[in-house]
């Protein structure tokens, strides 16, 4: 099909416009400073799903001095759909261990809740990817995000100009949340960590399947609104079987062998890059992200278990994200 | 329990559900009254149920926004969403409600992708090529201000079917038509729709059995198009390695308008499934409306 003459000189017209106007691409647009003094990340390495996780799990956390005794935990992992094969999803017994270790901490309630982000058929993905039966093994109750109870919450922060977002009562009644991403890049942000991970809290009753708004008003802008606006009090990124090249549904699995734990999530997602050969740096909601919701910079990271080490090969990355592999 | 039997007891379980507003919650511990599932028990339940479904009817009649559409639930912006289409068929079989339905149609009418427009198609077809659609084919959205999907535009083509042509409302056949053909343009290469992104980055997608059972609803009409047939095909294919009672109630509508059998599918989902475990109303609903297809499939599709 061709393209007329006006509609390509109207066209080039109206896109420089567009960049003239959003040239300073992130202006700080936040109005709170949430960043510690100094983050902690532990590297947990494990070498596939069929190993013990829970006392490994258990230990890990133990090197954080997070108090969860008598809190409603929520656990978010990353369910998005299921490609038999392709390392999608977080594994869900990663997520049955996570809350085994966090009843163990004393927390009083821990509830799984994800909105599958294409998938309308909630029900579906769960069975497909095994969560069902592992959740139901371990008594751990699911919440359906996209249709929860939605209460209307102003955004902390205006990188887009939603003003406010309707979220899952679920949710905002928790005292914990958990980000428990799957490591990925992703042909649309670069990678898919612990912030991109909570698109999945937006409703899909609300904002449908997928949540077309967020990508019209922006990935990373999405991102640093929601992250703002909901705390993330804790990050297990699942990086033992990760993704890389075209995902968040398409890639290649690629082992990392590698659990982070951490209590700040951009210190979580700036070292999830590095064990994946990017320079956070070089991601935009993460680089914005240490502004003012947590550390990126390796100086303000305590880093426990094993040493952080980028890999000879860089994950592949569609060509539009080439430049943000470490050089 | 047998397809009867399994009716009659989702029908009770939602009599029981019914929120004072008279509308349904998506899920049973909210108590937000959710258009989606509203519709769908409604329509299950039928007039036969005079008292719930009265009140199910003024309690839609209800919360229509100001600009003649519906929210996705009560207590919505009031710019309007997806659910309009879905209240629009549930009030085809109340002719009387003139006003409400020719606002909410003129609402429709006027909701579009916003590929519709000539800078993102110019865009699309030029700067963002990554996601392979024809632009110039387009149908609705979820919620104003962001670009076509299937199952809206699904759910829109099956209400504009209810239009009275009295009406003679503007465009209402060229959105139609522009509609259908952005749901063959989006079909998956093997059969079937997903959310509607068929191929990204040169790879297919694969499709999704409720998704592509809505499409199918609205192309009951086009059942000679190849990628009707492809998808049939494939729907009746996946149906026999799934229990999700969402997915196969949809798919169970779906071959029923196209003519297929669906007495051993139905069979098997009410003897499989526990009615009273089911939280999510809508699901609950649309297994109502697949059980009893006869009556219901009428109401869904009109040509």
């Amino acid at each position: 099909m061709g393209i007329t003459r006006r509609e390509l000189l109207i066209g080039s017209a109206a896109v420089a416009a567009g960049i003239s106007v959003s040239a300073p691409f992130f202006r700080p647009r936040y109005r709170i400073d949430r960043r510690p003094r100094r983050s902690r990340v532990a590297i947990l390495r494990l070498e596939d799903y069929s190993r013990p996780m829970d006392e490994l799990l258990l230990r890990g956390l133990r090197l954080f001095p997070i108090k969860v005794q008598g809190k409603a935990v929520l656990l978010k992992p990353n369910l998005v759909d299921y490609i038999p094969g392709n390392a999608i999803n977080t594994h869900q017994r990663l997520v049955v261990a996570a809350a085994e270790a966090f009843r163990r901490l004393g927390a009083r309630k821990v509830l799984v809740g994800e909105g599958a982000g294409h998938q309308r058929d909630t029900r579906l993905v769960l069975f497909e990817s095994s969560y069902e039966r592992e959740l139901a093994l371990a008594s751990l109750p699911f919440v359906d995000l996209n249709r929860d109870e939605l209460l209307r919450r102003p955004l902390a922060a205006s990188y887009t100009d939603l003003d406010y977002l309707w979220l899952p009562r679920t949710l905002l009644e928790s005292d914990f949340i958990v980000s428990l991403p799957k490591v990925k890049a992703h042909h649309w942000s670069g990678v898919t960590l612990s912030m991109k991970n909570m698109f999945g809290i937006v409703p899909g009753q609300k904002y449908g399947w997928p949540k077309n708004i967020l990508h019209w008003k922006g990935i990373h802008r999405s991102v640093l609104d929601i992250c703002a606006t909901v705390s993330i009090h804790f990050v297990i990124a699942d990086g033992v079987m990760a993704m890389e090249g075209d995902g968040p549904l398409n890639g290649s699995p690629r082992p990392l062998r590698t659990l982070v734990l951490a209590d700040d999530p951009v210190a979580a997602d700036a070292t999830c890059a590095r064990l994946m050969g990017f320079d956070p740096d070089r991601i935009p909601h993460i680089h914005e992200a240490s502004r003012f919701l947590g550390n990126s910079s390796p100086a303000l990271i305590d880093q426990a278990g094993e040493v952080l080490c980028r890999p000879d090969v860089p994950f592949q990355v569609v060509p539009e994200f080439e430049h943000i592999r470490a050089r | 329990m047998n397809i009867e039997t399994t009716r009659s007891e989702i029908c009770r379980i939602l009599r029981e559900r019914q929120l004072s507003s008279g509308g349904w919650s998506a899920l049973t511990l909210s108590s937000q009254t959710a258009l989606e599932p509203t519709v769908y028990a409604m329509v299950a339940l039928g007039p036969g149920h005079k008292n719930e479904y009265q009140r199910a009817l003024r309690c839609l009649l209800r919360c229509q926004n100001r600009n003649g559409s519906w929210p996705s639930f009560i207590g919505d912006d009031a710019e309007g969403a997806w659910t309009t289409a879905l209240v629009l068929i549930a009030l085809a079989d109340h002719p009387g409600e003139v006003r409400s339905r020719r606002q909410g149609f003129r609402w429709l009418l006027q909701a579009a992708g916003k590929e519709s427009s000539w800078f993102w198609r110019w865009k699309f077809r030029t700067t963002d090529r990554h996601v392979r659609f024809d632009s110039r084919k387009f149908g609705w959205p979820w919620q104003p201000d962001t670009n076509s999907w299937v199952v809206p535009t699904a759910f829109a083509i099956l209400a504009l079917h209810h239009l009275p042509r009295s009406w003679a409302l503007e465009h209402s056949e060229i959105r139609c038509q522009r509609g259908i053909e952005m749901l063959l343009d989006r079909v998956c290469p093997g059969g079937g729709w997903n959310a509607g992104n068929s191929v990204v980055y040169g790879r297919a997608l694969a499709p999704h059995p409720d998704d592509t059972a809505v499409a199918l609803l609205a192309l009951k009409n086009r059942a000679d198009e190849s990628a009707v047939r492809r998808s049939l095909a494939w729907l009746e294919d996946y149906t026999s390695t799934i229990s999700s009672p969402w997915s196969l109630a949809w798919s169970a509508l779906a071959l029923a308008a196209h003519s297929r059998c669906v007495g051993r599918l139905l069979s098997a989902l009410a003897e499989h499934v526990r009615p009273i475990d089911i939280e999510d109303n809508a699901t609950l609903g649309v297994l109502a409306l697949a059980l009893d297809f006869e009556r219901s499939l009428p109401l869904l599709i009109t040509s």
